[in-house]
């Protein structure tokens, strides 16, 4: 049996696809959580964010917008706008997100909907992974000899605990060392500057943290961009879950996790129920993080 | 084919981010070539000093709230327009508080760490002047 299939007008519904499994959940999961995700980071000028907020609460209310490819290359033009707008100072994810918006709209004129965003999105995970890595790896001096998480882990309020847990700091050492780190004004610079306390376990914490993320974001990369098997299948989504499981607890960019896991998501086959349901709690997870002082809470419980 | 498209694009910013990085200093955190946490050179550890002068004066300004965007701006990317912008910013609220400028100089600058001590240094990343005509 044969089915001739035809692109999706940029304003018909792609529900209309013959043999189009726009029914099956990991899809219509996809694109309900990418709305929510506009709707929980609202971005954007004011004629950005009106655009954007209807457009994702009217995705999540009638399913024949949610299937609209123009809807979704409207909302990318907006965050492309949005980025223009305020150049150079939108976050990377904001990027991902336009050319997410994109994907949609393009895999939603396709003939298979599903494998299309499968596709795009195995790239474009892969591709901004490879991006962090070359970064990290080849283009900033400081990430790779460990500068980087070492001055992160005394300075950054969010890391201040840990180090003082797991890295033996005292506070006022902690307290010290970011009084050391921090620039004088207009380039002055101390003749004897005080030195700053690295007991040897934070340096060895800076240092397996160092190698941890790069090693991590490399697997995503290469496990991304590797041909679709069934065996890599499961690694890459391991790989995935566990980066957004661990950075997304200390990284403060709860919309770059999310879009992430939505990406993620595109990529679970229909019959892959339990994986979903795993994405969304992972979802709901990266949500917690971003709205729970866990940290504090654990700190206080832990004393 | 179309589904090619986001990945390409993606490609393309990223390689001009990393061209923009080594060309005219923008800070690798932004610009969207995923350069975020992989190193010191963002925003928490840049800044611009502005220095005024005018017939009688030349003083240093602390960076108004009013101007906080375009100094952002001007850190994260210190191209002669953003910085012609701030200095323009600059002028025009000098301006409304009736004080003469002839000159506005901003110093680009980040902060470096030692990679053994972590001692904290600046470098002028660079300077730009603009002359009120």
């Amino acid at each position: 049996m044969s089915t001739t299939f035809t692109s999706t007008p940029w304003f018909g519904d792609a529900r209309r696809q013959p043999a189009l499994a726009f029914d099956d959940c990991s899809l219509g999961i996809t694109l309900r959580l990418t709305a929510i995700t506009l709707l929980l980071r609202p971005m954007g000028p004011w004629f950005v964010l009106p655009i954007v907020l209807a457009a994702a609460a009217l995705v999540l209310i009638f399913p024949r917008v949610l299937s609209t490819p123009a809807v979704w290359l409207g909302i990318s033009v907006a965050i492309a706008l949005r980025i223009a707008d305020d150049w150079p100072l939108a976050d990377n994810h904001i990027y991902l997100f336009a050319y997410w918006a994109l994907a949609i709209a393009l895999s939603l004129r396709t003939s298979d909907v599903s494998s299309a965003l499968a596709f795009t999105s195995r790239w474009l995970i892969g591709l901004a992974f490879v991006f962090a890595v070359c970064w990290k790896a080849f283009l900033s001096p400081d990430f790779i000899d460990g500068r980087f998480v070492r001055v992160t882990l005394l300075t950054d309020p969010r890391f201040g605990e840990a180090a003082m847990l797991i890295g033996g700091l005292t506070p006022q050492q902690l307290d010290a060392d970011r009084e050391a780190l921090t620039p004088l004004p207009e380039g002055a610079e101390l003749i004897n500057p005080p030195a700053v306390i690295e007991p040897p376990r934070l340096r060895v914490i800076a240092t397996l943290s160092t190698w941890a993320i790069l090693c991590l974001e490399a697997c995503v990369a290469i496990l991304m961009l590797l041909p679709p098997d069934t065996s890599i299948s499961a690694l890459r989504h391991a790989a995935l879950l566990t980066f957004c499981g661990v950075t997304y607890a200390f990284a403060p960019v709860a919309g770059f996790g999310w879009l992430l896991l939505v990406m993620g998501i595109a990529q679970i086959g229909a019959r892959q129920i339990w994986l979903r349901r795993v994405y969304v709690g992972a979802f709901l997870v990266v949500l917690f993080y971003s709205e729970v002082p866990w940290a504090n809470l654990l700190l206080h419980v832990l004393r | 084919m179309q589904r090619f498209i986001p990945p390409i694009l993606l490609c393309a910013v990223a390689i001009v981010q990393i061209a923009l990085a080594h060309t005219v200093a923008l800070t690798p955190w932004k610009g969207g070539g995923f350069g975020m946490f992989s190193t010191l050179d963002h925003s928490g550890y840049r800044g611009v000093d502005v220095i005024v002068e005018g017939p009688d004066r030349s003083e240093q300004l602390t960076i108004p709230e009013s101007l906080e965007v375009a100094a952002a701006r001007a850190a994260a990317c210190p191209t002669n327009g953003l910085l012609r912008r701030l200095a323009e910013g600059v002028v025009a609220r000098e301006r409304r508080y009736d004080r003469a400028v002839t000159r506005v100089r901003l110093t680009m600058w980040r902060a470096e760490f030692d990679p053994v001590t972590l001692h904290v240094s600046e470098r002028t990343l660079r300077t730009f002047v603009y002359d009120v005509h």
